[in-house]
């Protein structure tokens, strides 16, 4: 007989081991899967994760890459240490993006150091009002936050679709379902030329040192802490819970706008179909690799923005697809759930037992 | 064709727990049996064991003379054991007849002929054609007691079956109940209310603390031997000082209270009135499930009401959230220590800053002011001599004693002018019990007042200065306390009454 029991000495450091070793075990998995494919696996995985990073250009991408993926999980930290699923940063993101794109195309001929922070602001703004829906609907109508925020993802991605084919699109684009280039007031500043590395870096940091200030030493904080372990007690205790709620979510989608914002006035510089390579999903594993703490999210959005170029590497050089990088992002969250759940738990063997008297 | 059913020396034990202690029982068909016993009497153990939810450490279940396994629901379903849960297992949004044949093998106009029999032969009216949703409780039981007939059940197991109907709807499944019986049905009704074991059942099985402590025709009973035998014996007549408090001064007062829940599972409250004196300690017995948990909540703000329904130092609260309520000094102390009172994963000084109101200035302009939650922490564990002085230390590691210690202390440090609590030493030793209970007396002779709702009718003897029982969301007459016997409090929370 197999006997699983929780485990109720935890210690903080195996806590933030665990990640490691999830992304450990990743890698052996990968391997083995280059391997089935017939790759040598330590070559393939060096293309995956070294190769990549070995020039400055490298460490750049890396950085623009790591900057949404950052900003987003760091936001839904707020959702998800409360409690509240938040699993549409995507529709949010993009909802942000369409926002601040629109602000954008309306300065399209103009120029001001004002036009940049009005965008940054407006997708902010428009990410968070996104977000309020699912928790509006949750508050006041006892929806499931997680269908709502998710089903949004797909309006908010059929909006932008049928904007810039439609109304929103270049009158001198030949059809290309794409807007117009943005003008150079509209853009992130480039942080050093020739590297695609933009001034969005700066949001992000700054969001993860006010959300820690935020988690750890306010209020507002410890009710989100108390909420999440129990919302029994925050009851008991007479915290709002409503107010709470909405206030999680206006956070998160706050980050994902910024993060939409942050793409398409950076790299991107217009609006088009793609503006976000499901960002708004992967940040959900960057929150949980990082433990929902603003440090270990800074970690953790470094290493899933590395999958992201492997993928593109191993493309080039492995002639493999790049969803390959998906299979990494997943097989990191499984190893992570899996550990996670030996942390917890423990399994006894008990040996047969004898039920005969 | 007559059916035997023997349970021999089940026991069960959970961890810290004795579910089930060497249980061994007789039953016939024929008959219906009643097995009675408090919340936590081992009742529901046996059930699951007898319906293949829960194995047995050890010990066997015979069915006419044949040991039967029951490791599983679908094993009990083979076995013909059909059994009626407390809580619904419907599907809402299907209908009446797509519930009744989802788990059954037979063609559905097979089925819809059966059915039908069955709902002509015991007089059920139900649209089988309907979402299982716009039926009311007692049709949704009567939909999962067809489920049962449906298979030719040799056992019926209803488990408290009468918690979410009316008083008609209660009499119509007696009647059933009583048909299926004279059917050749074996009937076992899980209960603890004493009146319906009288009206229903010809034996009474009664289990306390695991064990079966007696086995007898209910003709030989009355409400008051059953409630004797039920919450246990025990007389102990250790009282404090009744005092007189028809010159102090009103500090609580409920007037025509009424709640009314969304949720079939919680218990309505029907016009509560009750008042409490300063310095004065109300002690509200019942057993568990009849609306304590909805009194308490009431009380704490944590279910809000018309602000006038409750006064509090001649100041209307009804309307505030505990937080505010406590601002008016008040303080509570919940039964669920361990999942709402206190966070196990938090540190002993976060759990202290649960008990936050402007005065305490633990946060101030939104920010954490650490040093002073921390000070007051200390403060707490020293005054109510928590066995640690580590603030820092997470208070899972803490035991129930020193967590209700601490729990109790952090409601106490701020002067309250009343405290409410809720089973406060559930599940305690010996040496934690004493040590609350001497608190709690302490502050009555300091003119501070307390309601202790609590199931344990020792503890509420020993305790208060008035008593009143609720049972079903009503509250009995208020009685002093020096004129109230444990025999008179089993009859009251029996559902009997005295003059």
């Amino acid at each position: 007989m197999i006997k699983i029991e929780k485990r109720n000495d935890l210690s903080r450091s195996i806590y933030f081991l665990t990640p490691i070793l999830a992304i450990f075990l990743t890698l052996i998995g990968g391997g083995i899967i280059f391997y089935i494919l017939g790759f040598n696996p330590i070559e393939a995985l060096k293309f995956f994760f070294i190769t990549p990073i070995s020039d400055l250009y490298g460490l750049s991408e890396l950085l623009v890459k790591a900057t949404p993926l950052c900003l987003i999980a760091i936001g839904l930290s707020f959702c998800f240490k409360s409690n509240n699923w938040n699993i549409g940063a995507e529709g949010q993101l993009i909802f942000g993006g369409i926002v601040g794109g629109g602000v954008a195309l309306l300065f399209y001929n103009h120029d001001g150091f004002y036009i940049l922070p009005i965008i940054i602001l407006s997708g902010a703004i428009g990410g968070m009002l996104f977000a309020m829906i699912p928790a509006i609907l949750k508050t006041y109508f006892n929806t499931n936050e997680i269908l709502v925020s998710l089903m949004l993802v797909y309006v908010a991605k059929l909006l932008l679709d049928y904007l810039v084919v439609g109304p929103w699109s270049n009158p001198e684009g030949f059809n290309f379902p794409e807007t117009r280039q943005f003008s150079e007031s509209a853009r992130m500043p480039i942080l050093f030329d020739g590297l695609r590395i933009h001034a969005g870096i700066f949001i992000t940091l700054i969001t993860v040192f006010l959300s820690w200030l935020i988690l750890y030493k306010t209020y507002l904080g410890f009710q989100i802490k108390v909420s999440g372990l129990s919302l029994k007690t925050a009851k008991y205790a007479g915290f709002k819970g409503k107010t709470m709620i909405i206030i999680v979510f206006m956070i998160s989608g706050a980050c994902a706008g910024l993060a939409g914002v942050g793409e398409i006035t950076g790299p991107i510089g217009q609006l088009h179909r793609n503006i976000s390579p499901d960002y708004g999903f992967t940040a959900i594993i960057v929150a949980f690799l990082g433990r929902l703490n603003p440090v270990g999210i800074i970690f953790a959005s470094l290493i899933v923005a590395l999958t992201y170029l492997g993928a593109e590497t191993a493309q080039i050089f492995l002639q493999v697809p790049k969803y390959t990088g998906q299979v990494f992002q997943g097989m990191i969250l499984f190893f992570l759930l899996g550990s996670d759940y030996l942390l917890f738990f423990k399994i006894k063997f008990l040996g047969l037992k004898k039920n005969e008297h | 064709m007559n059916t035997q059913l023997k349970v021999s020396k089940i026991s069960k034990i959970y961890p810290g727990c004795i579910a089930n202690d060497k249980v061994s029982l007789e039953f016939e068909s024929g008959k219906i049996y009643a097995l009675l016993g408090e919340n936590g009497a081992g009742k529901s153990t046996l059930v699951k064991i007898l319906s293949g939810v829960v194995k047995p450490d050890e010990g066997k279940v015979f069915l006419n003379n044949e040991s039967i396994k029951l490791n599983s629901p679908l094993d009990a379903k083979k076995n013909n054991i059909g059994m009626v849960f407390q809580h619904f297992n419907l599907f809402e949004t299907l209908s009446v007849f797509e519930n009744l044949s989802i788990d059954s093998d037979k063609k559905d106009e097979d089925l819809r002929v059966l059915v039908n029999d069955i709902l002509k032969k015991y007089n059920f009216k139900i649209d089988l054609d309907i979402p299982v949703l716009n039926l009311s409780a007692g049709q949704k039981q009567k939909v999962e007691i067809i489920r049962c007939l449906i298979r030719n059940p040799k056992v019926l197991i209803m488990d408290e079956p009468t918690s979410v109907l009316t008083e008609q709807e209660t009499d119509d499944l007696f009647i059933s109940l009583k048909q299926f019986s004279k059917d050749g049905i074996l009937i076992i009704y899980i209960t603890h209310k004493l009146k319906e074991v009288l009206s229903l059942c010809d034996e009474v099985a009664v289990m306390r603390k695991g064990k079966v402590v007696s086995v007898s025709n209910t003709i030989d009973e009355k409400i008051e031997s059953l409630a004797n035998k039920m919450v246990g014996e025990n007389l102990n007549t250790i009282k404090k000082k009744i005092n007189n408090f028809k010159n102090s001064e009103e500090i609580l007062k409920i007037s025509n209270l009424n709640f009314k829940s969304d949720d079939p599972y919680e218990t309505n409250l029907n016009n509560l009135n009750l008042s409490l004196k300063k310095g004065e300690c109300l002690g509200i017995a019942g057993i568990s499930g009849n609306g304590q948990n909805e009194l308490f909540q009431i009380l704490s703000g944590e279910i809000i009401t018309e602000g006038t329904s409750i006064m509090f130092r001649n100041k209307e609260i009804g309307k505030l959230n505990p937080r505010e309520r406590r601002e008016y000094l008040m303080a509570f102390s919940p039964e669920d220590r361990i999942s709402q009172a206190a966070v196990p994963e938090l540190k002993i000084y976060e759990n202290v800053a649960l008990n936050n109101f402007k005065s305490s200035n633990f946060f101030e302009k939104g920010l954490v002011n650490e040093k002073k939650i921390k000070e007051h922490s200390k403060k707490i564990l020293s005054n109510f001599s928590v066995n640690t002085d580590n603030v820092e230390l997470k208070s899972q590691f803490l035991s129930g004693g020193n967590l209700q210690k601490l729990i109790i202390g952090r409601e106490l440090i701020t002067s309250p002018e009343l405290l409410v609590c809720f089973n406060p030493t559930w599940g305690l030793d010996v040496g934690a019990i004493n040590y609350i209970h001497e608190t709690l007396i302490q502050i009555n002779e300091q003119g501070k007042s307390s309601i202790l709702i609590s199931t344990d009718n020792d503890e509420l003897l020993k305790l208060s200065d008035r008593i009143c029982v609720i049972y079903k969301g009503k509250l009995s007459k208020i009685m002093n306390a020096d004129t109230v016997t444990a025999e008179k409090l089993g009859i009251l929370m029996g559902g009997g009454s005295i003059d």
